[in-house]
């Protein structure tokens, strides 16, 4: 930019610092993973083992899938804090469905159906009230929370052993979950960046009058995207009964959170437009990692909701660092 | 630079200021000097370290290296703490002020005047406030909410609000840009007032004239280092002077046009109507053609504009594009239809400034591509192919907006239309915020896609511009269509007049 030979030498001074692949938090995402993996294996040589690993891919794949919903979202500047809830919902009515003798297949395609209908309620919603997502979504956890207490009037219900396959089946010796969720991650991979939907949306998260001036339009866009995270959450939810069997209208509390920091974790930001799904995707793993990890250590559950807080917030300094040191 | 006799009027020494950005250098062993009471003018290109230099005056930045004098006293850094203790202030161009707000409390932000129960003391907030607008002679309600002044009060309103802090040094960045001709006039007289009131005042602004009008001193700055200072200038200075300096080479004082052949009307407004009261709006535009819009900020321009490009809502009227009539509800009809619309605020909604050169290029265009897939490598080709040709500098078609000069940004936004391949291209103040050369560089690439067959609409509050570049020119006022200047009508006093309304070209009052 500036031809100063002078001051070349000084430039390249100033600006070493960090190597640039350090600067990226997706790398750095990874090395934090692999040194985590050593402490706690160098403790417990039982974490690292194949059966344990295996073991932790597992327990993410719910939600795995599901924050790709939520990635998806966040990179087209949108938020959807109800998926908890649509995963209830939709859990509850599966199981009940069954216990009143229906057909199973209709109960599955029912129980998908409704977190695809009602990610497209918070999309109209949101897109034409032009209220923000936020508190939009955040109301609707309520509203479908209620509705899945309502139907399940608080009770456990069963899947009564029918549809084991999605959460428990395995191809090849592959568990049907790993396969889900690996598919769903290059899938959205594949979705953000190659296919002119998925530029449109990081576009629109970027900045929405501009997606907007450049003739997309925007509020069926939002439409679209919330609806096909509802189809995601959907799939989420089938892995989640078909894993686990019998559910409360709570099966899916903490998902909305949870997917939320994984996806921070892993770069992709509150404003829109930025972060990647191979980072993300990461960041669901950290989050799998850690609870196990301290699961083996024999730490308590309320050290492991403390530890993911301080992940969250270093994550979300570090990423910002980049900001600071700028100045 | 000169050597001065004394000291002791000397309230802001920087010796030797050097400021490294990873990539840049931004300002490189920079010395200047600011006097008591005189309104020192920094002019430079976009890039040349002229905000650097503010922002470590300001405490926002810290200098790699070199001494800042203030009042006497050394310093290695400030904080913005301590530079506003140190009595310096800014008038950045961004709004700071809160706009639901009044007038007396965004002053007062931040310092609220309290009563002697610890609470907000409104009578006497306002009475200071109105002291200090009485002592600039303007006219502004203490008590009315920023949010419902013109944008150029909004900008009186920032200098009422530096002063309240009794500033001893007040600096400047661009404080005209929002504001329309005769506002301008008035602005600099508050300077040259503010001044006397031995107030040191730094002035940036790309506006020449005015630069000349109220300097007592001129510091170039370019690629980051002090090039030259002049000391008291004068009206009758030369200006080309200072644009030699700064660019480095002589440059034409204004850019030339090569006029086209003009082909037939391709585009045609017919009883555009905005409200149920508004004037009924007709004009055409011909292949070929670069057609002037002038008027002052707030004459409604941009109104019309936007609700030609289906970003508001119109009542009636109709617009005939190649001999049909087509409807404009939305942007995304009249991108279609083959218009394409380069915003005035490139930041806010001009381009995506997180994302790479490449989306923001391709985003409007990607129908261009068959299918729901992207071939990446098509793209970037396509990309490379537009960065060569607007020669838009950049290290990568993968580098995001935000690292790139406004010049360059621009040209980004030019490229997305060009790829999207529209015949009509609507540009609102194309070269606002951008450096000399750089405008040249747009002016030549207008011309060009005119020759080639383009109709440009051109929007602009810089009369030079539109006089050296538009084959005819509209002005506007009050929302409507005043007058049309060709050729030889195209001259600056026709332009103001018709604006500010003195020549009423017949037409009465509704």
């Amino acid at each position: 930019m500036m031809d100063n030979p002078k001051s070349d030498g000084q430039l390249k001074k100033k600006t070493a610092g960090l190597p640039a692949f350090l600067r990226n938090q997706t790398f750095f995402l990874l090395i934090v993973i692999v040194l985590l993996s050593i402490v706690f294996g160098s403790i417990n040589p039982r974490f690292l083992t194949w059966r344990n690993l295996l073991a932790v891919f597992q327990q993410i794949t719910v939600l795995g899938i599901a924050t790709m919903a939520m990635a998806l979202l966040l990179i087209s500047g949108g938020i959807d804090l109800s998926i908890g809830s649509m995963i209830g919902l939709s859990s509850v009515v599966i199981c009940t469905l069954i216990m009143r003798g229906s057909n199973v297949g209709l109960a599955i395609f029912i129980g998908f159906g409704i977190p695809v209908f009602c990610g497209f309620i918070n999309g109209v919603i949101v897109s034409k009230s032009k209220c923000v997502p936020l508190i939009v979504t955040l109301g609707m956890n309520y509203v479908y929370y209620g509705l899945a207490l309502v139907i399940s009037q608080g009770l456990f219900l069963s899947m009564k052993g029918n549809f084991q396959f999605l959460g428990r089946g395995r191809v090849f010796g592959v568990p049907m979950p790993m396969i889900i969720v690996i598919v769903m991650v290059f899938a959205t991979h594949f979705l953000l960046t190659y296919t002119k939907y998925g530029r449109r949306l990081v576009a629109m998260g970027g900045n929405e009058q501009l997606a907007y001036l450049s003739g997309i339009n925007v509020d069926r866009l939002k439409i679209m995207n919330y609806t096909l995270s509802g189809a995601i959450i959907g799939l989420a939810s089938l892995v989640l009964v078909s894993r686990l069997g019998n559910v409360l209208a709570n099966a899916g509390e903490g998902y909305e959170l949870r997917t939320l920091a994984a996806a921070i974790i892993g770069g992709v930001t509150f404003e829109g437009g930025r972060g990647t799904i191979a980072g993300t995707f990461l960041g669901v793993i950290l989050l799998g990692i850690v609870q196990n990890g301290l699961n083996i250590l024999n730490v308590s559950s309320y050290f492991q909701t403390l530890a993911v807080g301080i992940i969250i917030v270093v994550a979300v300094v570090v990423s910002n660092l980049e900001k600071i040191r700028n100045r | 630079m000169t050597i001065y006799r004394s000291e002791d009027h000397f309230i802001v020494q920087a010796h030797h200021i050097s400021k490294t950005f990873p990539g840049v250098k931004a300002l490189s062993d920079v010395s200047f000097i600011l006097r008591e009471g005189e309104i020192h003018c920094i002019v430079g290109e976009n890039g040349a370290g002229k905000s650097t230099f503010i922002k470590i005056l300001t405490g926002s930045l810290r200098p790699d290296s070199g001494e800042l004098v203030i009042h006497g006293k050394s310093y290695k850094s400030l904080t913005p703490y301590l530079s506003q203790s140190l009595g310096i202030q800014v008038i950045y161009q961004e709004n700071i002020l809160v706009p639901q707000m009044t007038v007396a409390e965004n002053v007062f932000v931040g310092r609220e005047r309290l009563n002697h129960f610890g609470l907000i003391d409104y009578k006497e907030t306002i009475r200071l406030t109105q002291t200090i607008i009485d002592s600039l002679k303007i006219n502004l309600d203490p008590e009315t909410p920023v949010e419902k002044l013109s944008p150029s009060g909004q900008q009186f309103v920032k200098i009422v609000k530096s002063l309240a802090y009794e500033p001893r040094i007040l600096i400047m960045d661009e404080p005209t840009a929002m504001f329309n001709v005769k506002d301008v006039e008035m602005v600099l007289n508050l300077v040259k007032d503010i001044s006397r009131r031995g107030i040191s005042v730094i002035y940036i602004s790309h506006r020449l004239e005015e630069i000349s009008e109220i300097a007592d001193r001129i510091t170039v700055f370019k690629d980051g280092q002090v090039v030259a200072t002049h000391e008291n200038p004068g009206k009758d200075f030369d200006l080309s002077v200072l644009i030699r300096e700064m660019v480095g080479r002589s440059v034409e004082a204004f850019y030339k046009k090569d006029r086209n052949t003009i082909g037939e009307v391709v585009f045609e407004v017919k009883n555009l109507r905005l409200h149920h009261h508004s004037p009924e709006i007709n004009f055409t535009l011909k292949k070929g053609e670069i057609l002037g819009i002038a008027g002052l900020v707030g004459s409604g321009r941009t109104e019309m504009i936007r609700a030609l490009f289906g970003m508001d809502p119109k009542i009636s009227g109709e617009v005939w594009y190649r001999g049909k009539r087509i409807t404009i509800h939305s942007p995304q009809d009249s991108i279609q239809a083959g218009i394409g619309l380069i915003t005035e605020d490139r930041h806010k909604t001009g381009l995506a400034l997180n994302l790479s050169v490449i989306k923001n290029t391709t985003i409007a265009g990607l129908d261009q591509y068959p299918g729901p897939i992207l071939n990446l490598t098509t793209e970037k080709t396509d990309v490379e192919q537009f960065i060569q040709e607007l020669d838009i500098k950049t290290p990568s078609p993968y580098q995001e907006v935000r690292f790139l000069s406004g010049g360059n940004q621009q040209k980004v936004v030019l490229a997305r239309w060009l790829f999207k391949d529209v015949d009509i291209l609507i540009f609102d103040e194309p070269t606002i915020g951008i450096d000399v050369n750089s405008k040249n560089e747009i002016y030549k690439l207008m011309t060009e896609l005119a020759q080639k067959g383009k109709s440009i609409i051109m929007i602009s509050s810089e009369l030079p511009e539109l006089i050296a570049l538009s084959d005819r020119v509209i002005v506007v006022k009050n929302g409507r269509i005043i007058t049309e200047l060709d050729d030889d009508e195209i001259t600056e006093e026709n332009i103001i007049s018709y604006a500010f309304g003195v020549t009423d070209d017949g037409q009465s009052e509704e």
